[in-house]
Protein backbone atom coordinates (compact mmCIF):
# COMPACT_ATOMS: atom_id res chain seq x y z
CA UNK A 1 0.00 0.00 0.00
CA UNK A 2 1.25 3.79 -0.22
CA UNK A 3 -0.20 6.63 0.96
CA UNK A 4 -2.17 7.61 -1.71
CA UNK A 5 -4.68 4.61 -1.17
CA UNK A 6 -5.62 6.33 2.10
CA UNK A 7 -8.34 8.92 1.79
CA UNK A 8 -7.55 12.58 2.80
CA UNK A 9 -9.48 11.83 5.82
CA UNK A 10 -8.21 8.48 7.32
CA UNK A 11 -4.73 9.93 6.28
CA UNK A 12 -5.60 13.20 8.62
CA UNK A 13 -6.72 10.48 11.13
CA UNK A 14 -3.94 8.76 11.40
CA UNK A 15 -1.67 12.06 11.77
CA UNK A 16 -4.08 13.05 15.01
CA UNK A 17 -4.24 9.47 16.11
CA UNK A 18 -1.53 6.97 16.67
CA UNK A 19 0.83 7.87 14.10
CA UNK A 20 1.42 8.04 10.24
CA UNK A 21 3.83 4.69 9.33
CA UNK A 22 5.74 5.73 6.21
CA UNK A 23 8.71 4.06 4.43
CA UNK A 24 11.90 6.08 3.41
CA UNK A 25 14.65 3.89 1.96
CA UNK A 26 15.80 2.07 4.62
CA UNK A 27 14.07 4.42 7.48
CA UNK A 28 10.21 3.69 8.76
CA UNK A 29 8.96 6.24 10.15
CA UNK A 30 5.78 7.01 12.69
CA UNK A 31 5.04 10.04 12.27
CA UNK A 32 2.18 12.46 14.68
CA UNK A 33 0.35 15.70 14.32
CA UNK A 34 -2.47 17.45 15.16
CA UNK A 35 -1.56 20.28 12.70
CA UNK A 36 -4.75 20.08 10.18
CA UNK A 37 -2.93 22.92 8.01
CA UNK A 38 0.18 20.67 7.83
CA UNK A 39 -1.49 17.41 6.48
CA UNK A 40 -2.55 18.70 3.11
CA UNK A 41 0.65 19.36 1.90
CA UNK A 42 1.99 15.71 3.35
CA UNK A 43 -0.83 14.19 1.86
CA UNK A 44 0.07 15.82 -1.68
CA UNK A 45 3.89 15.14 -1.51
CA UNK A 46 4.29 11.98 0.56
CA UNK A 47 1.43 10.05 -1.61
CA UNK A 48 3.61 8.05 -3.76
CA UNK A 49 5.45 6.45 -0.30
CA UNK A 50 4.83 3.24 1.00
CA UNK A 51 2.82 2.96 3.87
CA UNK A 52 3.89 0.87 6.59
CA UNK A 53 1.07 -1.25 9.09
CA UNK A 54 0.64 -0.16 12.92
CA UNK A 55 2.65 -3.86 13.42
CA UNK A 56 5.87 -2.21 11.38
CA UNK A 57 9.26 -1.42 13.59
CA UNK A 58 9.35 2.08 13.29
CA UNK A 59 13.46 3.49 13.31
CA UNK A 60 12.08 6.94 14.44
CA UNK A 61 9.26 8.07 16.21
CA UNK A 62 8.61 11.89 15.46
CA UNK A 63 5.97 14.48 16.26
CA UNK A 64 4.86 17.67 14.43
CA UNK A 65 2.47 19.05 17.22
CA UNK A 66 0.88 22.38 18.37
CA UNK A 67 2.82 23.09 22.16
CA UNK A 68 -0.08 23.02 25.10
CA UNK A 69 -0.97 26.50 26.82
CA UNK A 70 -2.15 29.75 25.50
CA UNK A 71 0.40 30.25 23.18
CA UNK A 72 -1.33 27.54 20.73
CA UNK A 73 -4.03 30.49 20.58
CA UNK A 74 -2.32 33.60 20.38
CA UNK A 75 0.37 33.18 18.17
CA UNK A 76 0.39 29.49 17.33
CA UNK A 77 3.56 27.72 17.26
CA UNK A 78 4.69 23.79 15.67
CA UNK A 79 6.76 21.38 17.76
CA UNK A 80 9.11 18.83 16.56
CA UNK A 81 10.29 16.05 18.72
CA UNK A 82 11.10 12.81 18.07
CA UNK A 83 10.71 9.75 21.01
CA UNK A 84 8.94 12.81 22.81
CA UNK A 85 12.05 14.96 22.76
CA UNK A 86 12.13 18.33 21.21
CA UNK A 87 15.69 19.41 20.08
CA UNK A 88 14.98 22.51 18.56
CA UNK A 89 12.98 25.24 19.46
CA UNK A 90 9.48 25.52 18.35
CA UNK A 91 8.91 26.98 15.21
CA UNK A 92 5.94 29.27 13.90
CA UNK A 93 2.87 26.87 12.41
CA UNK A 94 3.50 28.17 8.92
CA UNK A 95 6.65 26.42 8.61
CA UNK A 96 5.57 23.21 10.37
CA UNK A 97 6.09 21.13 7.34
CA UNK A 98 9.44 22.09 6.56
CA UNK A 99 10.51 21.48 9.90
CA UNK A 100 9.02 18.62 9.70
CA UNK A 101 11.23 17.44 6.81
CA UNK A 102 14.60 18.98 8.09
CA UNK A 103 13.93 17.07 11.72
CA UNK A 104 13.87 13.86 9.84
CA UNK A 105 17.13 14.73 8.50
CA UNK A 106 18.31 15.31 11.59
CA UNK A 107 17.14 11.92 12.85
CA UNK A 108 19.01 10.32 9.94
CA UNK A 109 22.17 12.27 10.45
CA UNK A 110 22.25 11.97 14.07
CA UNK A 111 21.47 8.08 14.55
CA UNK A 112 21.68 5.95 11.33
CA UNK A 113 25.64 5.15 12.29
CA UNK A 114 25.44 1.89 10.96
CA UNK A 115 25.70 3.50 8.06
CA UNK A 116 28.24 5.95 6.44
CA UNK A 117 26.79 9.04 5.57
CA UNK A 118 28.00 11.11 3.48
CA UNK A 119 26.73 15.05 2.98
CA UNK A 120 25.74 14.06 -0.68
CA UNK A 121 23.42 14.25 -3.47
CA UNK A 122 23.19 11.07 -5.49
CA UNK A 123 21.67 9.79 -8.51
CA UNK A 124 21.72 6.62 -10.83
CA UNK A 125 21.51 5.58 -14.88
CA UNK A 126 22.39 2.26 -15.80
CA UNK A 127 23.30 1.06 -12.37
CA UNK A 128 26.26 3.38 -12.08
CA UNK A 129 26.15 6.05 -9.16
CA UNK A 130 26.96 9.53 -9.94
CA UNK A 131 27.72 11.38 -5.77
CA UNK A 132 27.37 15.18 -5.85
CA UNK A 133 29.05 16.37 -2.29
CA UNK A 134 28.90 19.77 -1.70
CA UNK A 135 28.47 22.61 1.16
CA UNK A 136 25.23 24.06 1.26
CA UNK A 137 24.58 26.62 -1.43
CA UNK A 138 27.12 25.15 -4.43
CA UNK A 139 23.76 23.93 -6.23
CA UNK A 140 23.72 20.82 -5.64
CA UNK A 141 19.87 20.38 -4.85
CA UNK A 142 19.44 22.03 -8.34
CA UNK A 143 21.59 20.19 -10.41
CA UNK A 144 19.98 17.27 -8.41
CA UNK A 145 16.57 17.74 -9.46
CA UNK A 146 17.24 18.82 -13.00
CA UNK A 147 18.66 15.11 -13.33
CA UNK A 148 15.99 13.04 -11.66
CA UNK A 149 13.42 14.79 -14.25
CA UNK A 150 15.67 14.32 -17.14
CA UNK A 151 16.04 10.08 -16.55
CA UNK A 152 18.27 9.91 -14.10
CA UNK A 153 17.51 8.29 -10.62
CA UNK A 154 17.34 9.60 -7.12
CA UNK A 155 18.85 8.14 -4.42
CA UNK A 156 18.85 11.24 -2.02
CA UNK A 157 19.15 14.80 -2.42
CA UNK A 158 21.11 15.04 0.71
CA UNK A 159 22.38 11.59 2.10
CA UNK A 160 25.11 9.43 0.63
CA UNK A 161 23.84 6.57 2.14
CA UNK A 162 26.91 3.72 2.28
CA UNK A 163 26.74 0.31 3.79
CA UNK A 164 29.65 -0.63 5.19
CA UNK A 165 29.43 -4.45 4.39
CA UNK A 166 29.63 -4.15 0.55
CA UNK A 167 30.38 -0.25 -0.45
CA UNK A 168 26.99 -0.14 -1.86
CA UNK A 169 24.73 3.12 -1.97
CA UNK A 170 21.22 3.32 -0.49
CA UNK A 171 18.26 5.03 -1.64
CA UNK A 172 16.64 7.58 0.55
CA UNK A 173 14.72 9.40 -2.63
CA UNK A 174 13.04 12.03 0.46
CA UNK A 175 11.36 15.38 -1.06
CA UNK A 176 13.95 17.54 -2.41
CA UNK A 177 14.25 20.74 -0.30
CA UNK A 178 15.34 23.99 -2.59
CA UNK A 179 15.70 26.96 -1.62
CA UNK A 180 15.64 30.43 -2.33
CA UNK A 181 16.52 31.12 -6.50
CA UNK A 182 16.74 27.62 -7.42
CA UNK A 183 12.77 27.22 -7.06
CA UNK A 184 12.04 29.05 -9.44
CA UNK A 185 15.32 27.81 -11.62
CA UNK A 186 13.41 24.27 -11.13
CA UNK A 187 10.04 25.82 -11.82
CA UNK A 188 11.20 27.02 -15.22
CA UNK A 189 12.79 23.65 -16.09
CA UNK A 190 10.20 21.98 -15.86
CA UNK A 191 7.45 22.80 -14.81
CA UNK A 192 5.79 19.54 -14.75
CA UNK A 193 7.59 18.66 -11.41
CA UNK A 194 5.39 18.55 -8.22
CA UNK A 195 6.98 20.98 -6.01
CA UNK A 196 4.94 22.63 -2.89
CA UNK A 197 4.86 25.89 -1.57
CA UNK A 198 7.15 28.26 -1.74
CA UNK A 199 7.87 29.11 2.51
CA UNK A 200 9.20 32.46 2.78
CA UNK A 201 11.37 33.73 5.85
CA UNK A 202 12.55 29.89 7.34
CA UNK A 203 15.38 29.31 9.29
CA UNK A 204 17.19 28.62 6.14
CA UNK A 205 15.83 31.28 3.89
CA UNK A 206 12.73 30.67 1.22
CA UNK A 207 12.38 27.07 1.05
CA UNK A 208 10.08 24.94 -1.56
CA UNK A 209 9.85 20.90 -1.55
CA UNK A 210 9.78 19.05 -4.80
CA UNK A 211 8.19 15.40 -5.04
CA UNK A 212 10.97 12.84 -6.19
CA UNK A 213 9.73 10.77 -9.60
CA UNK A 214 7.35 7.81 -8.90
CA UNK A 215 9.52 5.44 -10.32
CA UNK A 216 12.91 6.63 -8.15
CA UNK A 217 10.35 6.37 -4.85
CA UNK A 218 9.19 2.76 -6.55
CA UNK A 219 13.23 1.72 -6.68
CA UNK A 220 13.94 3.20 -3.11
CA UNK A 221 15.39 -0.38 -2.24
CA UNK A 222 17.44 -1.10 -5.35
CA UNK A 223 21.43 -0.32 -3.99
CA UNK A 224 23.34 1.16 -6.51
CA UNK A 225 27.32 1.24 -6.91
CA UNK A 226 29.21 4.12 -6.85
CA UNK A 227 30.95 4.94 -9.91
CA UNK A 228 31.61 8.62 -10.18
CA UNK A 229 32.26 11.86 -7.89
CA UNK A 230 30.98 15.13 -9.00
CA UNK A 231 32.08 18.36 -6.85
CA UNK A 232 29.64 20.89 -7.87
CA UNK A 233 29.72 24.67 -7.50
CA UNK A 234 27.34 26.85 -8.68
CA UNK A 235 28.66 30.78 -9.87
CA UNK A 236 26.62 33.08 -11.22
CA UNK A 237 27.84 34.16 -14.59
CA UNK A 238 31.01 31.43 -14.38
CA UNK A 239 32.07 29.92 -16.81
CA UNK A 240 31.85 26.14 -17.91
CA UNK A 241 34.36 23.65 -16.28
CA UNK A 242 34.72 20.18 -15.20
CA UNK A 243 37.84 18.88 -14.19
CA UNK A 244 39.81 15.82 -13.40
CA UNK A 245 40.13 16.30 -9.66
CA UNK A 246 43.52 14.55 -7.72
CA UNK A 247 42.38 11.64 -5.57
CA UNK A 248 43.85 13.09 -2.23
CA UNK A 249 41.48 16.09 -2.59
CA UNK A 250 38.69 13.96 -3.31
CA UNK A 251 39.02 11.77 -0.53
CA UNK A 252 39.21 14.97 1.82
CA UNK A 253 36.51 16.64 0.76
CA UNK A 254 34.42 13.81 1.07
CA UNK A 255 35.72 12.50 4.35
CA UNK A 256 35.31 16.35 5.24
CA UNK A 257 31.70 16.15 4.25
CA UNK A 258 30.78 13.23 5.67
CA UNK A 259 27.75 13.43 9.03
CA UNK A 260 29.79 10.61 10.71
CA UNK A 261 33.56 10.23 9.78
CA UNK A 262 34.23 10.17 13.38
CA UNK A 263 32.20 8.02 14.36
CA UNK A 264 32.88 5.22 12.48
CA UNK A 265 36.50 5.64 12.44
CA UNK A 266 38.42 2.78 10.07
CA UNK A 267 34.92 1.62 8.82
CA UNK A 268 34.77 5.18 7.41
CA UNK A 269 38.87 5.70 6.38
CA UNK A 270 38.18 2.03 4.47
CA UNK A 271 35.10 3.05 3.13
CA UNK A 272 36.09 6.17 1.53
CA UNK A 273 39.29 5.22 0.16
CA UNK A 274 37.60 2.25 -1.50
CA UNK A 275 34.92 4.86 -2.70
CA UNK A 276 37.61 7.07 -4.18
CA UNK A 277 40.08 4.42 -5.28
CA UNK A 278 36.66 2.93 -7.52
CA UNK A 279 35.38 5.84 -8.91
CA UNK A 280 36.45 8.92 -11.19
CA UNK A 281 36.18 12.27 -9.35
CA UNK A 282 35.60 15.58 -11.42
CA UNK A 283 35.45 19.14 -9.94
CA UNK A 284 32.19 20.76 -11.93
CA UNK A 285 31.92 25.02 -11.99
CA UNK A 286 29.12 25.94 -13.96
CA UNK A 287 26.41 28.67 -14.02
CA UNK A 288 24.61 27.32 -17.14
CA UNK A 289 22.72 23.89 -15.79
CA UNK A 290 21.66 22.94 -19.55
CA UNK A 291 25.41 23.09 -20.26
CA UNK A 292 25.77 21.05 -16.46
CA UNK A 293 23.35 18.68 -17.53
CA UNK A 294 24.76 17.84 -20.60
CA UNK A 295 28.53 17.25 -19.85
CA UNK A 296 26.63 14.53 -16.92
CA UNK A 297 25.16 12.80 -19.29
CA UNK A 298 28.34 12.42 -21.87
CA UNK A 299 30.30 11.80 -18.88
CA UNK A 300 27.83 8.89 -18.19
CA UNK A 301 27.75 7.81 -21.57
CA UNK A 302 31.52 7.15 -20.64
CA UNK A 303 31.00 4.83 -18.01
CA UNK A 304 28.97 2.88 -20.54
CA UNK A 305 31.84 2.60 -23.15
CA UNK B 1 68.57 10.20 20.79
CA UNK B 2 66.42 7.60 19.15
CA UNK B 3 63.01 8.21 16.98
CA UNK B 4 60.97 5.30 17.22
CA UNK B 5 57.11 4.36 16.30
CA UNK B 6 54.53 5.68 18.64
CA UNK B 7 50.94 4.90 16.04
CA UNK B 8 50.55 1.64 16.70
CA UNK B 9 48.38 0.13 14.45
CA UNK B 10 48.00 2.48 11.07
CA UNK B 11 46.41 2.29 7.36
CA UNK B 12 47.85 3.68 4.38
CA UNK B 13 46.62 5.16 1.25
CA UNK B 14 48.88 6.81 -1.48
CA UNK B 15 47.55 9.11 -4.11
CA UNK B 16 50.59 11.20 -6.48
CA UNK B 17 52.67 12.49 -3.89
CA UNK B 18 50.09 12.47 -1.22
CA UNK B 19 50.30 10.03 1.69
CA UNK B 20 46.69 9.24 3.61
CA UNK B 21 47.14 7.82 6.96
CA UNK B 22 44.83 6.45 9.44
CA UNK B 23 45.94 6.38 12.99
CA UNK B 24 43.89 3.57 15.23
CA UNK B 25 45.02 4.91 18.14
CA UNK B 26 43.23 7.87 17.87
CA UNK B 27 40.36 7.30 15.18
CA UNK B 28 42.87 10.56 13.27
CA UNK B 29 43.38 10.82 9.44
CA UNK B 30 46.46 12.30 8.61
CA UNK B 31 47.97 13.75 5.15
CA UNK B 32 51.33 14.03 4.71
CA UNK B 33 53.94 14.77 2.25
CA UNK B 34 56.69 12.19 0.45
CA UNK B 35 59.24 13.45 3.15
CA UNK B 36 57.08 12.70 6.16
CA UNK B 37 55.43 9.91 4.95
CA UNK B 38 58.79 8.01 4.62
CA UNK B 39 60.17 9.01 8.10
CA UNK B 40 57.19 7.44 9.65
CA UNK B 41 57.63 4.17 6.91
CA UNK B 42 61.11 3.65 8.31
CA UNK B 43 60.25 3.52 12.02
CA UNK B 44 57.47 1.58 11.44
CA UNK B 45 60.56 -1.00 10.50
CA UNK B 46 61.83 -0.62 14.09
CA UNK B 47 63.43 2.08 16.61
CA UNK B 48 66.54 4.36 14.59
CA UNK B 49 69.20 7.03 15.94
CA UNK B 50 67.90 10.21 14.23
CA UNK B 51 70.81 9.97 12.11
CA UNK B 52 70.09 6.84 10.19
CA UNK B 53 66.16 7.87 9.83
CA UNK B 54 67.23 10.85 7.88
CA UNK B 55 70.07 8.72 6.02
CA UNK B 56 67.18 6.25 5.56
CA UNK B 57 64.69 9.17 4.31
CA UNK B 58 67.47 10.54 2.00
CA UNK B 59 67.90 7.41 0.25
CA UNK B 60 64.16 6.57 -0.40
CA UNK B 61 63.66 9.84 -1.24
CA UNK B 62 66.65 9.36 -3.74
CA UNK B 63 68.74 12.31 -2.39
CA UNK B 64 72.29 12.55 -1.97
CA UNK B 65 73.21 12.70 1.49
CA UNK B 66 72.98 15.53 3.27
CA UNK B 67 70.31 16.69 0.58
CA UNK B 68 67.28 16.73 2.64
CA UNK B 69 67.78 19.59 4.87
CA UNK B 70 67.85 19.91 8.67
CA UNK B 71 64.98 22.24 8.71
CA UNK B 72 62.60 20.46 7.02
CA UNK B 73 63.59 17.32 8.55
CA UNK B 74 63.35 18.23 11.91
CA UNK B 75 59.69 20.04 11.22
CA UNK B 76 58.71 16.41 9.66
CA UNK B 77 59.43 14.74 12.88
CA UNK B 78 57.95 17.38 15.35
CA UNK B 79 54.90 17.61 13.96
CA UNK B 80 54.90 13.43 13.90
CA UNK B 81 55.80 14.14 17.15
CA UNK B 82 52.87 16.32 18.16
CA UNK B 83 50.43 13.98 16.43
CA UNK B 84 51.60 10.98 18.71
CA UNK B 85 52.97 9.24 15.68
CA UNK B 86 56.31 9.12 16.78
CA UNK B 87 58.29 9.36 19.88
CA UNK B 88 62.02 10.39 20.77
CA UNK B 89 63.88 8.59 23.31
CA UNK B 90 67.33 8.24 24.71
CA UNK B 91 69.41 5.17 23.54
CA UNK B 92 69.39 3.56 26.71
CA UNK B 93 65.26 3.83 27.11
CA UNK B 94 64.75 2.58 23.31
CA UNK B 95 66.82 -0.09 23.10
CA UNK B 96 65.25 -2.12 26.74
Amino acid sequence: MIIGDLSRQEFQELLAGKGLGIQFGPFNLRIRSNLKSFAALAYQLYEPYPLLTAAVISDFHVDMNSPPGLRRWLRPQACFAIDGHSPFAPYTVEHAFPALEWGINWCVATRAHHLLMLHSAVVERNGQAMLFPAWPGHGKSTLCTALVHSGWRLLSDEFGLVRPEDGMLLPLPRLISLKNDSIDVIRHFRPEAIIGPSFQETRKGTVAHVRPPVDSIKRAQEPARPRCFVFPRWIAGAPFTLEAMPKSQAFLMVATNAFNYEVLDEIAFRLVIDMVNSCDCYSLRYSNLDEAMAALDELSRSFDA
Amino acid sequence: MMLVSAGRRLLWQEWDDHFLVFQASSAETHVFNETTALILRCLEEGPRSVAEVKAWTEVALDAAPGELGADEFDFATRRLEELGLIEYLDETVATQ
